[in-house]
């Protein structure tokens, strides 16, 4: 499970409530979007599980994107956007956290669906063993009924969109990382599934039992291995440039 | 001159007009009119100077007036009048009489058809036969696509499927050069299917050697009603699948403003069906139909309008087009110079379009490309092409947001010559780095684009646009994204804005815009996509940077597909006609049987060089599967062009292909298709053309006639001063006209007396 923000008086994302994009600092080309869902459990400010590393883990994210991504035209903010906002569909790129907690109202199942079927690309992460993972495949398949739930090979091109990930690296929490542990509950085995469309396209994304969104929160701390936060970065940009031409 | 005046006229002065024009006029001794002129003169000025009943002056002038005016005529006539003619000997001087054998003689336009008119009055009863059979020899041809002595007008078939009025002109004076020849007789509706000017050389030929040509138009000058297509505009090749968009140009006669069903047919299936409005009387106007070309291979499209009532020819309401639908997967290099949602959209957008294959070269980072859809490891593996031969192997360049110093100056160069000489297709998109904001002011892309690249601005622009076709833009192949006209219409009207970081208002002189934007942020329309020529290519400007909007919009459906088809129209339009190595031509592509068919073809190396050192020929596979090959020639005249010609016989579809060979290597193929039949050109432009008849027979000294005329012919040709003449004078001094003058001034003296108490 990620780390609440610790610092309560950092300012709230920008959250776009139907709004479309007004001033110059919006006309970016890319937002890292995280989806506003209903479900379990607390986030950043008693917001919901949705908010669990926010906005720490998305700006300090997309830090490292600005530098790795040298040519990606994207917004520093952080962007959250509820699943039921019509708005959802002017950012095709969406991040949710924390799914295993997911209990999605019926507007948000529609929006959810509309955003994948138009063409949106929706990564999920951090959630960890078999209870969580029923939960969230309980509610995707309320998304998208019928649904198949694939592991992504080795040589899928996700892994190699930018970066080459050779390897799948189990990324842990920053506490469990201090304490040399990787898993939470009985999720053991980092798992990299998909969801493909009708005609083979990749529409989501599974991170289950690893954190991403935690190593990219704790990056600049000493005592979070490096090699976490270098691979959740790579699998980031990985899920960016996938995203942004698939 | 009408012929009714000139019956009047002939009744007055004896000779008809074409006789005074033809003669030279001359008097006989003047000594006989001066020794009565003179005496009368001074015995009617000194009788009415003397007259009783003091008439008043005015009196005495005006009847002094009549009274010498009327000795005066009198005199005339002692003078002797008359006209000097040459005059045909009879049966010494020959005459070539042609009659137009094509099939529009047919028609049944002035009660009876045409035909009729020409074997009655040239049959062996016809009393225009007869007549100038009493005075000439004659010599009898028909002409159509070719011209034939004729022994009788029995042997008329009205059969033709073509006319060439100057070949059948030459070929008489030709065939009559030996013998004294006092004219021509050309009998025709006055359809031309020869080549444009060609008739001028022949009327000065015929003019140089005085020969005559007295002409007999038949047929009505305009229609009551009629309906004419008068020409299909479409591309000679596309890829299945494509919506093209047939410019359609109708013209009528007493229909204007109707509305009729223009359909189109696919080898006897109609694809399509469109109301269109006829033009106003004495236009033509143009209709923009919208079809998609389905299935591969040579296919012949059938344009037609539905028989009005009351038309005397329905054939002219139809037009063929032969169209080469290929089945071949074309390649299209898109560039884009940072990661974009918008390269996103466009792949999926065509990803079910297997007849395109965009190859996406994406840069993510500094030196770091993505590539996308390419055939194997080598492709790109380099960057942007380097080489010519990298480049123009692609049949289309889609630049995004990528700056112009991302280039180096050859690449620059190697893009616009890719447009200019390749012949290819370039795409600029709008973004950050795009047209004036990317630096391209200063480039050799700049002329290539279709639009004017301001001066970039200090500050970053940014506008939202709704977007609207023109005019041009609601029929054409990329922006017109339903069947009909309105249904895309409404499609736009739906669509939500995009924006757009690049302000382009101007367009270059000659190019086409087919979208402008409106927003609330702009003084004036943004031009979002226009295209132009550019050599042998084509180049558009779509200045939106995010119309995967059209997709991802809450507002639009999920089953909408307006963003694909635009897509998909827009990289079709692209690579549409964009040619091969080797590119073969054919004239004509419809014919008659028996026409003379050339095959033309250019042939390029891979640098898309031309090469006149190839081995090029043409297969011809004529209807019954019989193959012939036919070894074409460099034209020397143009570099990469070779030439060749054979005859189609047989009719049906003549299948040619052609290959270059170089050092024993393919330089590459290209097919089309010949289509042999009857054809109906002759219906076209159907009405007698009088203008055409009037101005052969003016300059060369003969004379136009209608039926109702023609039985003066034989009389006016009598006197055309060609082949054997002799000079014959005719006297004028009995003409009716100088008896009623004399009467009728004597008359008018006697009446003014009797009206004035002079009497």
């Amino acid at each position: 499970m990620g780390a609440l923000l610790q610092d309560p008086e950092a300012p709230l994302g920008r959250l776009r409530q139907g709004e479309p994009p007004s001033s110059k600092a919006d006309r970016h080309e890319f937002h890292f979007t995280r989806a506003v869902y209903s479900g379990y459990g607390f986030g950043y400010s008693r917001r919901g599980s949705w908010a669990v590393d926010y906005p720490k883990a998305d700006r300090q994210f997309l830090m490292g994107v600005r530098r790795l991504l040298s040519h990606l035209d994207l917004s520093g903010d952080e962007n959250a956007i509820p699943l039921d906002d019509p708005e959802l569909r002017r950012f095709p790129f969406l991040y949710a956290v924390e799914v295993g907690r997911m209990s999605l109202s019926e507007s948000e199942v529609e929006g959810l669906r509309s955003y994948l079927r138009a063409g949106g690309f929706l990564v999920v992460d951090d959630f960890w063993g078999s209870d969580q993972w029923d939960q969230f495949e309980g509610e995707i398949r309320r998304v998208l009924p019928g649904c198949r739930i694939v592991d992504l090979p080795p040589d899928h091109p996700l892994l190699s969109a930018f970066y080459d990930v050779k390897e799948l690296l189990q990324v842990p929490n920053i506490g469990n990382a201090m304490r040399g542990e990787t898993s939470e509950r009985d999720g053991y085995t980092p798992l990299l599934r998909g969801i493909f469309d009708d005609e083979g396209r990749l529409m989501v994304v599974i991170n289950a039992n690893t954190d991403l969104g935690d190593a990219w929160e704790w990056a600049e701390r000493p005592e979070y291995p490096l090699k976490y936060s270098t691979f959740a970065y790579q699998m980031g940009v990985n899920f960016i440039v996938y995203g942004m031409s698939h | 001159m009408t012929p009714d005046f000139e019956s009047v006229f002939e009744l007055l002065f004896k000779y008809r007009p074409f006789v005074f024009e033809k003669g030279r006029f001359v008097v006989g001794s003047a000594w006989p009119a001066a020794a009565i002129l003179l005496p009368g003169v001074v015995a009617a000025i000194w009788s009415y100077a003397r007259a009783r009943g003091a008439p008043r002056r005015a009196d005495r002038v005006v009847l002094a007036v009549a009274r010498t005016a009327a000795l005066a005529v009198v005199a005339l006539c002692l003078c002797r009048p008359g006209l000097v003619l040459q005059t045909a000997v009879l049966q010494q001087g020959f005459v070539g009489v042609l009659l137009d054998d094509s099939r529009s003689m047919r028609i049944a336009d002035g009660g009876k058809t045409r035909s009729e008119f020409a074997s009655e009055a040239f049959g062996k009863d016809g009393a225009l036969l007869k007549s100038l059979a009493g005075r000439f020899k004659l010599r009898l041809f028909r002409f159509a696509e070719s011209t034939d002595r004729l022994e009788s007008a029995a042997d008329l078939t009205f059969e033709g499927g073509e006319t060439h009025l100057p070949r059948a002109l030459e070929r008489a004076r030709q065939e009559l050069s030996a013998v004294p020849l006092s004219g021509l007789v050309l009998v025709t509706d006055g359809a031309d299917n020869g080549r444009s000017g060609e008739i001028n050389d022949v009327i000065l030929g015929l003019k140089a050697r005085s020969i005559p040509v007295f002409t007999v138009g038949l047929g009505r000058e305009r229609f009551d009603k009629d309906v004419e297509l008068v020409r299909v505009d479409l591309p000679s090749a596309v890829l299945k699948g494509t919506s093209v968009t047939a410019e359609v140009r109708v013209a009528q006669r007493g229909l204007g403003g109707s509305k009729v069903q223009l359909l189109v047919e696919d080898s006897g299936r109609v694809v399509q069906t469109q109301e269109i409005r006829l033009p106003a009387d004495g236009e033509s106007g143009a209709a923009r139909v919208h079809l998609t070309a389905t299935e591969a291979g040579p296919r012949a499209f059938r344009f037609r309008i539905a028989a009005q009532p009351g038309e005397p020819i329905v054939q002219n309401n139809q037009q063929d087009v032969i169209v080469q639908v290929a089945d071949r997967r074309e390649k299209v290099l898109y560039l884009e110079g940072e990661p974009r949602f918008e390269l996103k959209f466009a792949r999926r957008a065509v990803e079910e379009d297997e007849n395109l294959q965009l190859v996406c070269l994406q840069r993510t980072s500094q030196n770091k490309f993505l590539r996308l859809d390419v055939d194997d490891a080598e492709e790109l593996a380099g960057g942007f092409p380097k080489t010519r031969e990298e480049l123009f192997r692609y049949r289309g360049i889609v630049l995004g947001s990528v700056e112009a110093s991302f280039f180096t100056a050859d690449q620059l160069r190697m893009i616009a010559e890719f447009v200019s000489q390749r012949g290819g297709g370039l795409l600029a998109l709008g973004g950050r780095h795009s047209f004036a904001e990317g630096g391209y002011g200063q480039t050799p892309l700049a002329d290539v684009l279709p639009v004017v690249l301001e001066e970039k601005g200090a500050e970053p622009f940014f506008a939202e646009l709704k977007v609207e076709p023109t005019p041009f833009g609601m029929t054409h192949g990329v922006t017109q994204l339903a069947a009909t006209e309105e249904e895309s219409a409404s499609l736009w009207k739906k669509l939500p804005p995009v924006s757009t970081l690049n302000p382009v208002r101007r367009t270059r002189p000659g190019a086409v815009t087919l979208l402008l934007g409106r927003g609330d942020a702009l003084t004036a329309p943004q031009v979002v996509l226009a295209h132009q020529r550019y050599g042998a290519g084509k180049s558009l400007a779509f200045t939106a940077h995010d119309s995967w909007l059209w997709q991802m919009h809450a507002e639009i459906p999920l089953e909408d597909m307006t963003h694909e088809n635009f897509w998909r129209q827009l990289l079709r339009w692209l690579v549409g006609g964009v040619p091969g190595q080797v590119g073969v031509s054919v004239s004509p592509q419809r014919t008659a049987p028996g026409t003379s068919v050339t095959v033309m073809t250019t042939v390029s190396d891979d640098t898309y060089l031309h090469v006149n050192d190839a081995q090029v020929v043409a297969q011809v596979t004529d209807p019954k599967g019989a193959v012939r090959d036919l070894p074409l020639e460099w034209t020397v005249g143009k570099d990469g062009e070779y030439r060749g010609t054979f005859s189609a016989r047989e009719k049906g579809s003549h299948a040619v292909r052609v290959e270059a060979r170089r050092a024993g290597k393919s330089l590459g193929s290209d097919e089309i298709q010949v289509e042999v039949a009857d054809q109906d050109t002759e219906y076209f432009g159907a009405e007698m053309r009088r203008p055409l008849l009037e101005r052969i027979a003016e300059e060369t000294g003969g004379r136009f006639y209608t039926p109702d005329t023609a039985h003066r012919l034989a009389g006016d040709l009598t006197y055309s001063g060609g082949g054997a003449t002799v000079q014959e004078e005719k006297p004028l001094w009995d003409m009716p006209f100088l008896y009623l003058a004399i009467v009728g001034l004597l008359s008018s003296e006697w009446a003014y007396r009797k009206r004035r108490g002079l009497a």
